[in-house]
Formats: structure tokens, sequence, C-alpha cells
């Protein structure tokens, strides 16, 4: 609960001491944020009667000056410029001003410029700058993520700007938390160590002071990690709720489109999957989608009894009940409905594009050895006219990236057959990722194969035989928290910044994976925090990411790279 | 959770360019802030204070229609008309609950057992549920009023104070009628121990006492009893009528007011989506309003009529150079 408990917190501060009704103003950031964490009817419980985004309200011109405005904006120059075109043209009747991350001096200057009329009651900094998904994992939903794969000196004002949204963002998670953390990154990646860095920065010399919180006797770990350390996991298809949700059909802000899916009746086109406000959701999120299947059923069976004993009604006391019961069977309803839509929808995705099929030979290429087998399996799969460019493309990545050193002929051939099958595919975007994210880039152990210990427990392993082929990947996250829990993360592998140092376990750990987390990761998160070792863990990244995403992320970077390339 | 006020910050930088400001501003502007701040000081404090609160004194600040765009100077307006409906119906749903509270004293009240015949608490649970379910009957009706129509930012304002107010005297109906049912419960299973304990009472009588000297008067003892809890049962039959009638009732406004009402943890129910539906909305409405415009113009039906008309008389003339001619 903690990340979206602080959120809530924070919006609950700006309404308490403002009496009367009033309008909530907001950017398209912001919208966000508020979103995942309160619902409109809890707005309306707080005398909020209107809400809107801050480039709409300036085209309108009547006058609300019965309204009091309250206005939540990330601090960016935009939003003061649309700030002081509204102050000098006051349309409500006073203007609380509340700021996601800290406002520079020549800001407020701004803005207290343009308030002629007074009309500004409080100006204040309320750091709720990221959007909490869930209870442990937040995400800062950016829209360009790619510059973290480009080298600093292609675009570096895209990247300044990029680094800056993130520093600002965990500033504000660790604000939100109250603490000041102790800080590691990892060692291969120039973009995490500068974000490290540049925290750093913020949180012991510029605004030392507002980060000067009472010090428990451990402070926490923030570990900035770099998404290519673990490319295999956005690549690969998922089979618990929440993630294969995300990989089938997308999940943005907690909410899912279905519109692009199909014909589907206009309640239903567009549904809300919140650990928070759905029960159901909230037991089953990380099942994996056999057991789903199994208790939709029962929910479904539960809800037709109801059903049924609602259509027998004699008594007037059986009246009574049923409109006593109407809202609860309302609800239930269309929670019923809204799972079962989104179970039919995947597993019509899952037949049409071979999923299983696809899903079993990426398990073996990102778990087990053998690359032989696994040369053979891919090329069949390439072969298979049913199967879709983009799961080819997957699995040609996969085989890359595992076996980038082995045998190199076979994987020339495996990147001319691919060139030649899919019409789509871009030249060269597995042989750019092998660049970015090869062997000698990453940090950590990804397959188990470097260090005598994960060898042997990946023999182990195979011998005791898996429970669910499908499941079987563990993202290398997990590794890297379980070191953290037995206190034996390297130094050599994860730096720290400055001369921070730190004995023994932290007791509260957040990781940032700068270019994005997956939910696959999240759900790892959940699981270990659920275990009782000790530790609490937060996890949040750049955006949230899925098999489209990552690659086109790595498409739009190899896009620029190369006008770059050809500029110079 | 970490905040910084920047508040004085704020209001310092304001004071300061205020200061620079003033002398170098215009005769013009002067005059306007003038006039605008012997109207506007008054109105400011009034806009401070809560819309809600009972008793407020409505100056008349400014005799511009609120709806105006101001030129320059803010002349604070009085609130629209329907924020008078909404905080009637707000006044009412305050009295409703604070009557409830009395209900449930007296319901409690009335199921102790008593000396009395319990009829003045029967009176006053009567009259305060009705009172109740006339207050939230009126309230029901007034909130229809509140709809508007046309896409605005008012009518947002407007449909979004309704559902507050929908969703509050949805929960109150609820909890009437929650009430009710227990009463109504626990009334039903006094009337059976009522009528068990008489029934016993009776059955010991007949069984102990066997003599005919005794017979007699057994007899017209059994008969005042049972005509006393006859006359008991036919009482609680009737206050058990009168709950279930004004169950009813409440159901019947409960299932007015469920369309207005938001299903938490819906899609309705996200700030983002009613944003993008706003805008959406309001593009339709102007689609619709210019397919309207169009039809409208074309008046394919008064081209009909015309036609119709046209042709009646050309058959009239007809008709009468028919008669002529033979």
């Amino acid at each position: 609960m903690v990340l979206v408990s602080a959120v809530r917190d924070y919006v609950n501060r700006m309404f308490q001491d403002i009496s009367g009704m009033k309008v909530l103003i907001l950017d398209s950031q912001t919208v966000s944020i508020v979103s995942v964490v309160y619902s409109q009817s809890e707005l309306l419980q707080k005398e909020v009667f209107l809400v809107e985004l801050i480039d709409s309200i300036s085209k309108s011109k009547e006058s609300m000056s019965h309204l009091k405005a309250v206005y939540f904006l990330r601090p960016t120059s935009e939003n003061i410029q649309y700030m002081r075109r509204q102050l000098s043209n006051p349309r409500f009747g006073e203007y609380h001003l509340f700021f996601s991350n800290m406002l520079k001096d020549t800001q407020i200057h701004l803005l207290a410029d343009s308030d002629e009329q007074e009309v500004v009651q409080q100006v204040q900094e309320f750091y709720a700058d990221f959007i909490a998904v869930d209870p442990y994992h937040f995400t800062l939903n950016m829209p360009s993520n790619h510059y973290y794969i480009l080298p600093a000196v292609v675009d570096p004002s895209n990247l300044q700007h990029f680094c800056d949204r993130a520093v600002d963002g965990i500033g504000a998670v660790f604000l939100a938390l109250k603490r000041r953390p102790i800080i590691r990154y990892s060692r291969t990646s120039d973009i995490a160590k500068r974000i490290a860095h540049e925290t750093a920065k913020l949180m012991y010399q510029q605004e030392s002071g507002l980060f000067d919180f009472r010090r428990m006797e451990m402070s926490p770990l923030l570990l900035i990690v770099d998404r290519r350390d673990d490319p295999v996991t956005p690549l690969l298809n998922q089979w618990t709720y929440q993630a294969m949700v995300h990989e089938l059909i997308g999940i943005q802000d907690n909410k899912v489109d279905l519109r692009s899916i199909g014909k589907l009746p206009k309640d239903q086109q567009e549904v809300v999957l919140s650990s928070e406000q759905d029960a159901f959701f909230k037991t089953n999120m990380y099942e994996n989608f056999g057991d789903i299947g199994m208790n939709i059923k029962r929910m479904v069976d539960d809800f037709q009894q109801v059903a049924k004993s609602n259509q027998n009604i004699q008594t007037i006391e059986d009246m009574a009940k049923f409109v006593d019961n109407y809202p609860e069977y309302r609800k239930m309803h269309g929670n019923v409905s809204k799972h079962v839509t989104l179970v039919t929808e995947m597993s019509k995705i899952v037949e049409e594009r071979k999923l299983m099929l696809v899903s079993e030979t990426e398990q073996e290429l990102a778990c087990n050895g053998g690359q032989v087998a696994a040369f053979e399996a891919v090329n069949n799969l390439l072969n298979n006219e049913s199967i879709s460019d983009i799961d080819r493309l997957r699995l040609v990545m996969l085989y890359a990236l595992r076996y980038e050193k082995e045998s190199p002929v076979q994987l020339m051939q495996l990147f001319n057959k691919l060139a030649s099958r899919s019409a789509k595919y871009k030249q060269g975007l597995v042989q750019f990722l092998l660049k970015q994210a090869g062997v000698d880039k990453r940090t950590g152990d990804l397959y188990g194969n470097r260090d005598f210990l994960n060898i042997a427990r990946n023999m182990a392993r195979g011998l005791k035989g898996v429970e669910n082929v499908y499941t079987q990947h563990q993202p290398l996250l997990f590794q890297t928290m379980e070191s953290i829990i037995k206190g034996r993360l390297r130094d050599v592998d994860y730096p720290y910044v400055g001369n921070h140092f730190q004995q023994g376990r932290p007791q509260e750990v957040i990781i940032f994976i700068v270019g994005g987390t997956t939910y696959e990761e999240s759900r790892s998160v959940a699981q270990l925090n659920a275990s009782s070792s000790g530790i609490r863990f937060l996890l949040g990244g750049t955006a949230v990411l899925n098999s489209k995403r990552f690659l086109k992320d790595l498409e739009e970077a190899q896009g620029i790279a190369r006008t770059n390339a050809n500029v110079v | 959770m970490a905040t910084r006020n920047r508040t004085w910050l704020f209001n310092k930088y304001r004071d300061a360019l205020k200061g620079a400001r003033a002398p170098t501003s215009s005769s013009a502007a002067a005059t306007a802030k003038l006039r605008a701040s012997s109207g506007g000081t008054p109105a400011i404090e009034m806009a401070g204070t809560s819309l809600l609160h009972p008793k407020r004194s409505y100056t008349v600040l400014s005799t511009e229609d609120p709806g105006n765009s101001s030129k320059g100077a803010a002349t604070i307006g009085l609130p629209p008309s329907w924020v008078d409906v909404s905080e009637e119906i707000a006044a009412n749903v305050q009295r409703s609950r604070a009557k409830m509270a009395e209900l449930g004293k007296a319901h409690a009240k009335a199921l102790m057992p008593s000396f009395g015949d319990g009829i003045e608490d029967q009176r006053n649970i009567e009259n305060l549920t009705n009172e109740i379910t006339n207050l939230l009957k009126r309230s029901e009706r007034r909130l229809q009023k509140l709809s508007a129509t046309g896409p605005s930012e008012d009518s947002n304002i407007r449909k979004n104070v309704q559902r507050q107010l929908a969703t509050d005297l949805q929960n109150l109906s609820m909890e009437l009628r929650k009430k009710q049912s227990t009463y109504l419960k626990r009334l039903r299973q006094q009337m059976e121990e009522g009528a068990d304990m008489e029934m016993n009472l009776n059955g010991n009588r007949a069984k102990e006492d066997d003599d005919d000297s005794d017979d007699m008067m057994l007899n017209e003892y059994q008969m005042a009893k049972l005509k006393q809890s006859e006359a008991y049962t036919v009482e609680r039959e009737r206050e058990i009528q009168q709950v279930v009638e004004s169950v009813n009732e409440l159901a019947q406004i409960m299932k007015d007011l469920s369309v207005l009402v938001i299903d938490q943890g819906t899609i309705i129910d996200r700030i983002d989506y009613n944003i993008q539906n706003v805008a959406t909305t309001v593009e339709e409405g102007l689609k619709q309003l210019q397919k309207a415009e169009r039809t409208q113009k074309q008046g394919g039906m008064v081209m009909c009529a015309s036609v119709l008309v046209i042709m009646c008389f050309v058959m009239l003339v007809l008709l009468i150079l028919k008669e002529i001619i033979f």
C-alpha cells in the first residue's frame, strides 16, 4: 500500500483545508498520477465538482467565481506559461497551486508577477511525481523512453531531459517516503551511473536541507540498473494474469483498452484492472492462466446462483432483499463480465498466434541449455507459416542473446531467414540489440552460466524438473534481490556512489530500472515482499514494458543512431 | 510525507512586484482598480466563506451578469441559481440523518418490553418514518431539476453535484430500509413469542384444571385472554403492513436514484475517463447540432407538404373543369 497511500495522502491534503465547491485542474501527466489512486466518486465527496486539463480550461472564457480552483501540475515551463495566462485573467474565486516537484525561484517569481489580482492563496510543493501502479510498483510513464539506449553524444539535450525526469521522479519517491538512501548503480551502464550521480547531487548537495530526514540505523538502498542487463524478460511471452494482459492487449495506467480487439458491448470497451479496487484481481493477478480459468469459472457459478435466486421473487421479503442487494449484484455482474471478457479475448489471441507453441521454445531459450536443439526449434518455427512476424523476431532475438558466441554461422542463417520472411523487419535490429545488450555489455549473470554456483544451481533445477514449463523463467531481478537479502551484492558489479558505504543488509530497497520495468518483475517483487525476508522492496522504472514497447524503443533508437551515423 | 510551502516566498515576490508596479501604472488602470476594489473587497470575503454555510448575507456587489466575461477587474458575482437547489437538498440530507438517529432510538425503545401498550411509541415511529420518507422523496424530485442540457462546463458541474447528492440519498434510503427491516424482523419475533406464550398459557390452564366448577370460570378467562391476544396480533399486523409499505416506497426511490449513482471500481469512476469523455461529448454535441441544422435547412418535410398542396389544387381544378365540360 506504500506508494499508493503516499499519493492518496497528498491528494487528500490538497483538499483538506479548502471548503466549498472546488474545481481540480491537472496536466496530462498529473491526470495519470491522480487517476490511478483516486476515484471520481471520492473527488465528489470532497466537493470537487469539476476536473479539467489545463490546456482545455484556458480555452473557455466563462467566469465561475463561486468555485475555488485547485491546480496540481508538474513544474514545467509550459505549465508555468499557462498559469501566468490564467492568473492574469482569473476565472475562479480562489487559486490554490500545488506542484508535483521542486519549483525554481525564477518560476515563483514569474507566477508572482502575473498574480496582479492577488487570487493565489497558497503555493505548495507536494511530491507526488510518479504513477503508483501497484502498492510496490511505480512508473514514470515517459513518452520517449528510447533515449537511454543511445550514447550521450547523439542527442545530449533530449538525454538530459530524460535524466532530469528520472531524477525528479526518484527524488519525489524518496520525499514521499521521507527517506534519504545510499545509492548504488550497475557498473557497465553509463546512463545508470549518470542518473545515480545526479540523484546523489540532488539529495546530498543541492537540496540537502529538504532531504534531511531523521536517520534510522540503516539507510535504505537505491539501486539503479539498466534494462539492457536483462533484455530477455521484456521479450518473453507471459502467462500470469496481469503480465499476460499487458503483453497481449496492453495496460495503461491500470486501464485496459479493448476497443481495438473486437466488437464488444459498450460497457466492456474499456475496463479497469486495479488491485486496490477489485478483490478478485487482487487475489488472481499473479496466478497463471490455467488457475485463473478455474477461478473465473467458480466466480461465474457463484454469480449464476445469485442471479437465479434473484429471479425467484415470491414474497415481499424477497422483494425487499432483492432491492437491498441490488447495488452489490450490479457490481458483481460488472466484475464477472469484465474478467470473462478479458480471458476470452486473451484465449482467442493465444489460439491465433499459436502462442503455446512459441512460448515453449522461448522458455527453453531463456532457461535451459542445448544449442543444437534450440537452433532446430527456432528454425522450425521460422518455417511455420502461422507464426506472426513479431513472434519470429522475438525468437531470433532470444536465440541470439543466448547463443551469441556459439556457432556464428547458424546465427547468420537465422538472421537471413528472418529478413526474408518478415516483410516489415528492419534490417539489423537483432544485431543492434546484441551490440547494446550483448554478453560483454551486461552486468550480472543473466543465464546463470558464469558463476560456478549458478551453473550448479541450474543443473540441480534441471534434474528436479519444473512445475510449469511456461512459467519457469525467473527475471534477473529476482537473483539481484536474493543477493541483496543475503547481503552479497558485489561491489565490483554494483559500486557505490561517492563515499557511501553500507555494512549489513538494508531494510528498505528501491530498485529503479532505467528503460522500464515489466509486470513479471513486479510480480517477483510482490512475491518476495510477501515472504518474510525482513526487507521491503519497491520497484520503479521509466515505463512499463511489454515486448511491443521494448521493440519499438529499440527500433526508434536504431533509427536515430543510423541517421546520426549517416550525418557524421 | 514531505511537502514544502512556497507561499511565503510567493507573497514576498508578489508584494515586491506590486510595489514596483504601482507608481508606474497609468491613471486608467488605477481608476479601474479603484472601481473594482470598492466592490471587490467584501466580495472576496464572501467568496471565502463556505457556500454551504447556513447564515450567508447576499450582498449584491456587482450589477454585471455573472455570465459576462469581465474586462480586467474580477467582478465576483453571485453563484448560479441551481446552487440553491443543491444546498436545499444537502440541508434535507442533514436533517434526514438527524431524524434517522432519532428513529433508531425510538425503535429500540418500542422493542423493549413495557408496561403500557406502547401506542405512543408506535405513533412516534410512524411519524418519524413518514417524515424521513417524505424528505427523501422531495429531495429526489428536486434532484431531477438539477439535470442540465447541452455540453458546457457548468453542466458538468451540475451533473457531478447531482451524482454526489444521489449517492448520499441512496445511502440514506438503504440505511433506512435496513433499520426498518431489522425492526420488522424483531417485531415479528416478538409477535410470535407473544402468541406462543399465550398459547402455552392457555394450554397449561386447560391441562391443569379439569374441574367442572372451574370450567366456566376458566373458559371466560380463556376467552378474555384470546380476545386480548387477537387485538394485539391485529395491531402488530397493521404496523408490519405500514413498515412494508414504506419499504416499498423507498425501493422505488432507490431504483430511480441508481441510474445517477456511479458504480465504484468501473471505468466510469475514473477521473481520466471522465475528462476524455467531456471532450468527446462536446465534439459529438457540435456534430449533432451541425447535422440537425443541415437537415432542417433541407426541409424535406416542407417540400413534401408543399408538393402535396399543389397536387390538391391541381386535382380540384381538374374536377371543376370536368364539371364544366360535362
